[in-house]
């Protein structure tokens, strides 16, 4: 047992790898056994996430993981601290949540070869290690390559989606092939001007030699910011993100939506803030050049979701001037300033990926896009319904809810740093999202009642017989019970428990922020923000 | 109008991105070490340790497989699944089009006899030149250890061997074997999951992830373990490769028609 906890943190890429390799074999013998070995192999992925942050937090001191047995500067290690341990825990919950989330699309998309099957979940389930591994890792190459191995997923996710797919997906690969070589290149320079690739190692280089204000140092942090920046679609690099997040494959959506372009701002702050030198001038400079993005962006993306009426564009939108929110943290650069942007980055993953459950749950039910079909689609709808409330709530920040406690902290940080202009830009862009999202609620709840029709054939499970009864009269109480004796749900089960999980997570992460900040992340942070 | 509009502003915006690299990229030019200089940051650091322990470590004479397969082999594990992504989003994305119909053997053979590129020469070289492909894959793969090849290339070289075998025209019926689209793929997925096995195994036996000194053979030493391992790395690597180039080979093949 102890042996197994010790390998903890490489076990949590291993799973899902192990599924995804023999996924076309087991696919080809019985159609549901690839995509079953992927759920599992995420399942498991995520108990080992929870069990190393647990272990993280009971010894209060990092874990280092020297992959190949080499010490840290000759080999690759992978470092597990309060930070990167919940980042890890957020993406492998997302990536299970998704990947169940597919099956019923899955189902419904099957044609008798192995193919979109065995594809679809071996992508989906190379994207969760992806990240899982840009999270973990301690090396500023292992980095590069476990983002490419995301974007190649990420691009194919796109382009099995909706009609517009491919070419939103081609914009994406043309953008996103720009961003992985600015990094390869900062990278590059990194390696020039100190000879290590090791994270730990390069910070101690770096202010041992005095380098932080060498040229080949502010050059490649410049390459990180345009690299990251891209992938985490900040905001005048955003270019590839509304078309990508609208027409991506809706089962896979919420994974590419909420938790892609996160964990790229995670490698931001890791790279920021724990390997370049922060008190030196020229970093000074570049916080005060990230500001000025955030606040754009932020005003940017709350302002342009206000014009669309697709669902999705609103979404993604509105994911532009989130990304904002997390930059406006690094950029005020303090305790509460980073808190406020790691609780964002979570909370906003939780969130986001819940609207793109819905957004989802609404496409598979009546393949509805905009929001004017949504008229009165909660009474036959009530949990779909409710994970869009909690989600938005959050997301324009009411309080009992997490999107309240990030942008809290932020406040905090920025009112102790007296910037003031980051208080205001916050508060009027709460308030911008309040409009966009009570449009969508009115929608909803107060305009008449819009024609739909069920899309596609139900599941199986569902006897042919019922699902005549919420089509025709969506005022009818649900049918109690199918002949097997079943309940009848709005959707199949594989998709409410992801609505449920996400909503569940948003109100724990509300009410237990302060557990998070004081346990998990405090000994992480505190260090480098003295 | 929108769209044209904005993908002009894209570009714009591109070409200023690239414009500010260019500018940074000159000044900060003559920062950068010389070339192949004794007392730079990369050479001073962590590559004399490279220089003066991998073959010891290893039994690799080739400085340049220890590091790929050994050192930094995790690195390279991810670097196969790639090419392995790579493989499954092609074939993923491909399958929304529909296949072409194919001529028939008869057909086949009448329009080869009247291309240019049909012809019994073509046919006759074929046959002496798979063979040595062949060889000279199996060369490559057990040779990087001490000079230049590795698994990358040779699967690359028997993949070639497949190519050749589809693209010559076959004027003997007997020679018509193709492969069926998914059989790449799972191969492929299989020498990635080798490769990772091979990581794995040392787990099993006290060791940590891809700790090749450990895996659970006999040998007189570890550096011979790790000679062994770093061969079972290229061969995993080495299907793998093969694996993909064919999927993507058939893939496009089923679905181009090139004949007219």
């Amino acid at each position: 047992m102890s042996q197994l906890l010790f390998h903890l943190p490489i076990l949590v890429i291993l799973l899902p790898l192990a599924a995804t390799l023999l996924c076309p074999l087991l696919s080809h013998f019985r159609l549901d056994w690839g995509k079953r070995a992927v759920i599992w192999g995420l399942f498991g992925a995520a108990v080992c996430a929870a069990l190393q942050l647990c272990e993280v937090v009971n010894s209060g001191e990092a874990i280092h993981y020297y992959i190949g047995g080499w010490p840290p500067v000759y080999g690759i290690e992978f470092v597990i601290d309060g930070l990167s341990g919940l980042i890890v825990l957020l993406v492998a919950i997302g990536a299970f949540t998704t990947a169940l989330f597919s099956s019923p699309f899955e189902r419904r998309e099957r044609d008798g070869t192995t193919v979109r099957s065995a594809g679809y979940y071996s992508m989906l389930a190379f994207l969760s290690l992806g990240l899982l591994g840009m999270a973990s890792t301690g090396d500023a190459f292992n980095l590069y390559v476990f983002m490419e191995i995301t974007a190649i997923s990420g691009y194919g996710l796109i382009a099995v989606g909706e009609s517009k797919g491919p070419i939103a997906a081609f914009r994406y690969l043309l953008i996103g092939t720009i961003g992985a070589c600015m990094y390869l290149m900062g990278a590059g320079f990194l390696y020039a001007a100190t000879g290590t690739l090791n994270m730990t190692d390069l910070a101690e280089t770096i202010a041992q030699n005095d380098l932080a204000n060498s040229p080949l140092i502010i050059f490649s942090i410049a390459c990180m910011i345009i690299g990251f920046g891209i992938k985490m679609a900040l905001f005048p690099l955003h270019g590839w993100q509304p078309a990508a997040h609208s027409y991506a494959h809706p089962g896979a959506d919420p994974m590419i939506a909420g938790i892609m372009i996160k964990v790229p701002a995670y490698a931001m702050l890791r790279f920021f803030f724990f390997v370049f030198a922060r008190d030196s001038r020229v970093m000074e400079l570049f916080f005060d050049f990230i500001g000025v993005l955030a606040v754009l962006g932020v005003l940017f993306g709350s302002l342009k979701a206000l014009r669309y009426e697709t669902y999705n564009k609103i979404l993604a939108y509105s994911s532009i001037g989130q990304v904002g929110y997390i930059a406006m943290g690094f950029a005020i650069g303090n305790y509460y300033g980073l808190l406020g942007a790691v609780l964002h980055i979570v909370s906003h993953a939780f969130m986001k990926a819940g609207l793109f459950y819905t957004s989802g749950a609404l496409k598979y039910k009546y393949g509805i896009h905009e929001i004017t079909q949504l008229g009165q689609v909660y009474r036959s709808m009530p949990v779909t319904a409710l994970a869009m409330v909690v989600c938005a709530l959050s997301m324009i920040g009411l309080p009992p809810f997490a999107g309240f406690f990030s942008k809290w902290y932020l406040a905090l940080g920025a009112v102790q740093n007296g910037q003031y202009l980051f208080v205001a830009v916050l508060i009027a862009s709460s308030l911008l999202s309040a409009i966009y999202f009570f449009r969508i609620f009115e929608q909803m709840f107060m305009a008449a009642r819009s024609a739909k029709t069920e899309a596609g054939p139900d599941a199986p499970a569902a006897p042919a017989t019922e699902p005549a009864a919420p089509d025709t009269a969506p005022d009818a109480p649900a049918a109690p019970a199918a002949a097997a004796g079943r309940l009848h749900l709005e959707l199949p089960w594989q998709m409410l428990a992801p609505l449920l999980i996400v909503t569940a997570a948003i109100i724990l992460l509300g009410l237990g922020n302060a557990y998070i900040a004081g346990e998990i992340l405090a000994p992480a942070l505190s260090e480098v923000t003295l | 109008m929108e769209e044209r509009k904005s993908r002009r502003r894209l570009a714009a915006g591109l070409l200023l991105v690239i414009l500010l690299v260019g500018i940074g990229a000159v000044r900060v030019g003559k920062f950068l070490p010389t070339v192949g200089a004794l007392d730079t940051p990369a050479n001073t650091n962590i590559s004399q340790y490279y220089i003066s322990n991998a073959v010891a470590d290893t039994h690799a004479h080739n400085i340049v497989t220890a590091v790929l397969a050994d050192y930094r082999g995790f690195d390279t594990l991810f670097e196969t699944c790639v090419m392995l992504l790579s493989g499954v989003a092609v074939w993923t994305i491909l399958s929304a089009k529909e296949k072409v119909e194919k001529r028939t053997d008869k057909e086949m053979i009448a329009y080869y006899r009247t291309s240019i590129f049909g012809s019994m020469l073509m046919d006759g070289a074929f046959r002496i030149v798979v063979p040595i492909i062949l060889i000279y894959g199996m060369y490559v793969l057990f040779h990087g250890e001490i000079s230049l090849g590795g698994g990358f290339q040779a699967g690359a070289l028997l993949a070639c061997a497949y190519m050749l075998n589809r693209i010559v025209p076959k004027f003997d019926v007997r020679r018509k074997q193709k492969a069926r689209e998914e059989l790449g793929i799972i191969t492929a997925g299989l020498g990635a999951f080798f490769f990772a096995l091979t990581g794995v195994l040392p787990m099993f036996n006290g060791g940590r992830f891809m700790e090749l000194g450990k895996l659970p053979f006999p040998a007189a030493s570890e550096a011979e373990l790790h000679a062994d391992g770093i061969l079972m790395v290229e061969i995993g690597v080495m299907i793998c490769v093969a694996g993909v180039i064919i999927t993507i080979l058939e893939v496009v093949l089923e679905r181009t028609d090139f004949d007219d």
